[in-house]
């Protein structure tokens, strides 16, 4: 092990929530301290991810847009337009907030949080570096997915829900969609558990940063043995799926603009868009954190281990910049196409890659 | 080859709660946004504004539509391989554990996961070659595609 790759972090054996217990000696009130020292760090984590949305939507989207097609973007408010966030914020919760008269009610008003909350839960057993990691249960890979998959049911509700045409397609593609690839994405990551033998998520981050790849020489580089590196097909696929998953180009068929206005969120106006436009950046910040985690070391980055958050965040922040690119340079596939390169390419592919790594991994082993 | 790695010092309780309380943030965020809303945003109601969405023309039939059978044959498909991934998480999980224990040879532990996914997808052949994993196409929409040069 080269000290040029930070060693896990040892913060990351202790967790979020134990840490802030022994800080503020919340942990000497027994479960009652317990549960205001979990409640603690869920708004830390929380409320880190909710301002990289804040930057992400409002800012970063549209710079890096105007940047790909020769434009400048918001530039009045603050240094660079960063103050749009601000104004954004303000602009978007003070809007009258319209019911469209078809509209489905607990349903129509369930949906964005169900949108926002469901990605929001998934960051509790992603390790983030630097001690921030709220929770690591036996079955967090597992977790992670579920939580993610719960997304669909809020998409379903908001488009049934309207009573609205465009938002009633968009709703339809999106389970379609999410349905189609869900598998796929399900079964690459498996074959991740077949390297790391657990589904713990920080057993999973230190499998690939206590292995040596190889090393280059002459430099006396020691690359670790994320599994991107291990098996770039499967991270390929796993990239590919992701995209579909959470509905970003060329995949980004529920809310095509150009044919169903917005999709499922056509009827949200005021605060109910703000929650389901969050909830869709939370979700692709949800699958960069995946990605990070399981196959880019996690948190793991030169530099001393107090650094971990900061190259989880540079991570996730790459991932976001994949998915803005794409977006910008990538046509649209037609939903037939969609469907069938879901069913028929990444399936079996995804299937293929599960036989082939378990045959690898039990020759070495 | 792989050196394990020593399980963090917390129990599975500790887990859960934390958990717990981030669905309780993740419910109390977009609840306090909405509060938040509702104090700042007027309410202006006019008529024909809560009119549903139409490109601006006036709305026309309902969307309570009946479903193509497709969709039910997809959605069905769906849940056989999800059951199936469910069943190869615990596999995936021993796999390695199992090999290097040298209890199993690699066809044991092997052999029977590639037999249960083989008789998967030949169901999923079997639902490809009758259409099933196709987007459903109308009838006119048929005969474009027979027709077309």
């Amino acid at each position: 092990m080269n000290a040029a790759i930070a060693p896990l972090q040892n913060g990351d054996t202790v967790l979020l929530p134990e840490r802030i217990g022994e800080l503020t000696g919340l942990s000497e009130f027994g479960i009652a301290g317990e549960l205001i020292a979990a409640f603690l760090g869920a708004f830390i984590v929380a409320n880190l991810m909710l301002a990289m949305t804040g930057v992400a939507g409002p800012w970063a989207k549209r710079k890096i847009t105007a940047a790909f097609t020769d434009r400048i973007a918001v530039n009045h408010i603050g240094p660079g337009g960063i103050l749009i966030i601000v104004a954004d914020a303000v602009r978007l919760l003070s809007k009258e907030n319209i019911i469209p008269e078809n509209a489905d009610r607990p349903a129509y008003d369930l949906a964005p949080i169900v949108i926002a909350g469901s990605a929001l839960l998934g960051f509790a057993v992603i390790p983030m570096g630097s001690g921030i990691h709220l929770a690591d249960p036996e079955v967090g890979l597992a977790f992670v997915f579920a939580v993610a998959g719960i997304a669909s049911i809020g998409l379903v509700m908001a488009g049934y829900a309207s009573g609205n045409k465009y938002s009633m397609l968009g709703g339809l593609r999106a389970v379609a969609q999410n349905i189609a690839y869900e598998i796929p994405l399900v079964v690459t990551g498996m074959s991740v558990v077949l390297f790391a033998g657990s589904l713990r998520m920080s057993e999973i981050v230190a499998v690939q940063n206590e292995t040596t790849l190889f090393t280059i020489p002459g430099l006396e580089w020691a690359v670790p043995a994320w599994f991107a590196l291990v098996n770039p097909f499967a991270f390929v696929l796993f990239l590919i799926a992701n995209f579909a998953e959470v509905g970003r180009n060329p995949f980004d068929m529920p809310e095509a603009p150009a044919e169903l206005i917005a999709g499922y969120q056509t009827e949200y106006s005021s605060v109910y868009f703000v929650l389901v436009y969050l909830g869709e950046f939370l979700h692709i910040f949800l699958g960069g954190a995946i990605i990070a985690t399981i196959f880019l070391g996690g948190p793991a980055g030169p530099g001393p281990a107090e650094l971990g958050i900061v190259w989880f965040l540079l991570k996730i922040w790459a991932v976001f910049l994949l998915t803005q690119w794409l977006r910008s340079a990538v046509p649209r596939v037609r939903i037939d196409q969609l469907i069938e390169i879901g069913w028929k390419g990444l399936l079996v592919l995804s299937f293929a890659n599960l036989a082939l790594t378990a045959a690898i991994v039990g020759l070495i082993a | 080859m792989w050196v394990r790695f020593e399980r963090p010092n917390v129990t599975e309780m500790n887990d859960w709660i934390a958990i717990g309380a981030l669905a309780f943030v993740g419910l109390l965020i977009p609840l306090g946004m909405m509060a938040v809303s509702y104090l700042l945003r007027p309410s202006v109601p006019e008529t024909s504004k809560r009119a549903t969405y139409e490109s601006g023309e006036i709305p026309t039939g309902g969307t309570r539509i009946r479903f193509n059978i497709q969709y039910y044959m997809v959605a069905l498909l769906f849940v056989i391989f999800d059951i199936e991934t469910v069943l190869l998480f615990p596999w995936a999980v021993v796999y390695l554990d199992a090999i290097e224990s040298d209890a199993v040879t690699l066809l044991e532990i092997l052999g029977p996961m590639v037999a249960f996914v083989v008789i998967l997808l030949v169901g999923l052949a079997w639902a490809w070659r009758n259409g099933a994993v196709q987007w459903a196409q109308t009838p006119r929409q048929v005969d474009t595609d027979h027709n077309r040069p």
